[in-house]
């Protein structure tokens, strides 16, 4: 017996060992931060006989829901995955596998699922049990499917974009070859990367001998030229384009040439900000015709210009004779022919201005000059060209400024003949000179129909005119133009101030030399 | 008051007959030439106070016909007055020496005061 009782105290002694050991395990196992399972393979359908505390937390559900369950309840619907096979084969075959699957929690919500199974064997080899050890890898695998949406996303933005890049290059080389100009497309050191057809033909070379080569190299380097250089150095930096350069030289196979030339950086969505596309357009003919053109109205104005020196003259003299004329009707007749000669004299003067401003052919001649007296003359003229007007001057300056005071006379008529003519119900324009700190200015107003806002914007371009006028009155659209120009080459300023039906006022500005000596004026 | 010799040269004859009758009736004593060429052995025969020049003349052009007369020491100091019809005359004219520019058409105010001063200098 006492040998028993000792067996049995002994195999006690075992028992409460043995169960501190599991005591110990399942602590140890319910602090994993891995969920734990054991389903028991010697039963129907594999259930769940164990499960640790992280499995609760992981699926969701508390322990008494997963006892007895077969691992697929983590499934829910989703039921197609191909790692499911494999668990099942590793069943079947008794073997350990390893997956990734997406498992669902109670409340529906998804998460990755590292699942590794292992079996558990009997002396016999049987497999009694699995152990399933799962790692929630949810975060892990949304970085890894975001990481690859992105890649996949990046990728299909850069084939997208490669795609418009080459789109629109196929654009921009068929305008470049079709396009009736001269182009080149240089890079940072002017080296020519193309040259397009028109360019080719026009100079009668060889893509061989343009492409590849610095632009100051080709040919007989017509286009090394300083100023040249000096404008194209300042485009890629400053993104000034160089406008109408005016190259006259000699150049292989074609001869003297007259080329303008307009260089631009090229801007291609922030692409090739190192690229200069230079149009060159061949202007010898135009200039040819300009000069032709010139030359004709030079001779045309002086040829009108001496009969009509007879004419005023003889005129005038008839005048000196009529002083005691007794009858006042020869008297007025002689007075107007004199006034008629002298509209006649402006009109071909005016004729002449134009061709010249044209062809931009306008030499200033800059000399100082009394502005009261200028102005005061130049309205006492057109007085006499207008009889019934009444144009009121109004202030002096004593100001000397330096210009070429034939041109400035030209803006005074110009300006006072525009506040006329288009001031049909109205006799009275008046004219201001005043000094308004170093410079002088000069108005002309008129009570005629006035300048809507879109026709302000536009009157001072070259043949501009106000689309509602153009049959009422005829003219050129020239004359603001060559004004506006005038007063710029003085480095003054011309512009309006205008309401519709409140009339206008065209002033502007030029600046006083040795304003010291003027300063009591 | 002497009666002064005015020159007149200019290839248009309307203009010489108008100048000339005009100046007559200011009483000037007038000698007009038609052919600039001729007007340099003119100058040196009459002598005259003043020339009233044209400038675009075929043969011998008036800015050619100044430069002579500039060059030459008996008239080198003629008074002459420039007449011309082009843009540039008054550029012409000032370049060359000339002691006043008229641009044509002028008025006959002009061309008295225009005499009046210079030979009162």
């Amino acid at each position: 017996m006492e040998k028993n009782t000792s067996h049995i105290d002994k195999l006690k002694q075992h028992i409460h060992n043995k169960s501190n050991d599991l005591d110990l395990y399942l602590k140890a196992l319910n602090s994993a931060y891995s969920g734990i399972i054991i389903t028991d393979n010697m039963q129907h359908d594999n259930p769940i006989i164990y499960c640790n505390t992280a499995f609760e937390t992981i699926s969701g559900y508390s322990h008494n829901e997963i006892i007895g369950h077969n691992c697929r309840f983590l499934q829910a619907q989703d039921r197609s995955q191909p790692e499911r096979q494999i668990i099942k084969d590793s069943i079947i075959r008794g073997e350990e596998c390893k997956v990734e699957i997406r498992n669902y929690r109670k409340d529906g919500t998804l998460f990755w699922n590292e699942l590794f199974i292992s079996p558990v064997k009997n002396d016999e080899g049987k497999v009694t049990h699995f152990i399933g050890v799962q790692n929630d890898i949810t975060a892990r695998k949304k970085a890894e499917h975001d990481l690859r949406e992105e890649k996949s996303h990046v990728e299909q933005k850069i084939q997208e974009r490669t795609k418009e890049l080459q789109d629109k290059e196929i654009f921009l080389s068929s305008i470049i070859e079709t396009v009736r100009e001269s182009l080149l497309v240089l890079d940072a050191n002017y080296v020519v990367l193309s040259a397009n057809k028109h360019f080719l033909n026009s100079f009668k070379v060889s893509s061989e001998e343009t492409v590849g080569k610095p632009l100051f190299e080709l040919g007989k380097k017509q286009w090394n030229i300083n100023s040249l250089k000096e404008l194209l150095t300042q485009i890629l930096p400053t993104n000034n384009p160089v406008i109408d350069y005016e190259v006259d030289n000699l150049f292989p196979h074609i001869g003297r040439k007259v080329m303008l030339l307009n260089a631009y950086r090229i801007e291609f969505e922030g692409h090739y900000k190192d690229r200069i596309l230079i149009a060159i357009e061949d202007i010898t003919e135009k200039k040819e015709q300009d000069r032709r053109k010139d030359d004709f109205l030079s001779i045309a104005s002086h040829e009108l210009k001496t009969p009509l020196t007879t004419i005023k003259g003889l005129v005038q003299i008839l005048q000196r004779m009529s002083g005691d004329h007794p009858n006042p009707k020869f008297v007025n007749t002689l007075d107007k022919m004199s006034s008629y000669v002298d509209r006649l004299n402006l009109l071909i003067t005016k004729l002449l201005d134009t061709a010249k401003i044209q062809s931009g052919n306008i030499e200033l001649h800059m000399e100082p000059f009394d502005i009261d007296k200028t102005i005061r003359d130049a309205i006492d003229n057109i007085k006499l060209a207008v009889p019934g007007y009444e144009i009121c001057i109004s202030g002096t300056t004593g100001a000397i400024v330096e210009g070429d005071e034939l041109q400035i006379i030209q803006v005074v008529n110009n300006l006072l003949s525009n506040a006329i003519k288009y001031s049909p119900d109205s006799d009275k324009v008046d004219v201001g000179i005043h000094k308004v700190a170093n410079f002088v200015k000069i108005s002309v107003r008129d009570y005629g129909m006035g300048i809507n806002y879109q026709d302000r914007l536009k009157i001072f371009e070259r043949f501009y005119r106000a689309s509602h006028i153009q049959k009422k009155f005829p003219g050129l659209g020239i004359g603001l133009y060559v004004s506006h120009e005038i007063i710029a080459n003085h480095k003054g300023t011309l512009w309006v101030e205008s309401e519709p039906g409140e009339g206008s006022t065209f002033n502007f500005t030029l600046p006083i030399i040795n304003n010291d000596d003027n300063d009591g004026a | 008051m002497e009666r002064k010799t005015i020159m007149i040269c200019d290839d248009d004859k309307g203009i010489l007959e108008m100048l000339e009758l005009f100046l007559e009736l200011e009483g000037f004593h007038v000698i007009c030439e038609i052919n600039s060429t001729n007007l340099i052995t003119q100058l040196n025969t009459h002598k005259p106070d003043l020339l009233l020049l044209d400038l675009w003349m075929p043969l011998l052009s008036g800015d050619q016909v100044l430069k002579i007369i500039r060059g030459t020491a008996e008239i080198k100091h003629l008074p002459v007055i420039v007449l011309s019809a082009s843009v540039d005359g008054n550029v012409i004219a000032k370049q060359l020496g000339a002691d006043g520019f008229i641009a044509k058409p002028f008025d006959l105010d002009d061309i008295t005061s225009g005499i009046t001063t210079i030979l009162s200098n």
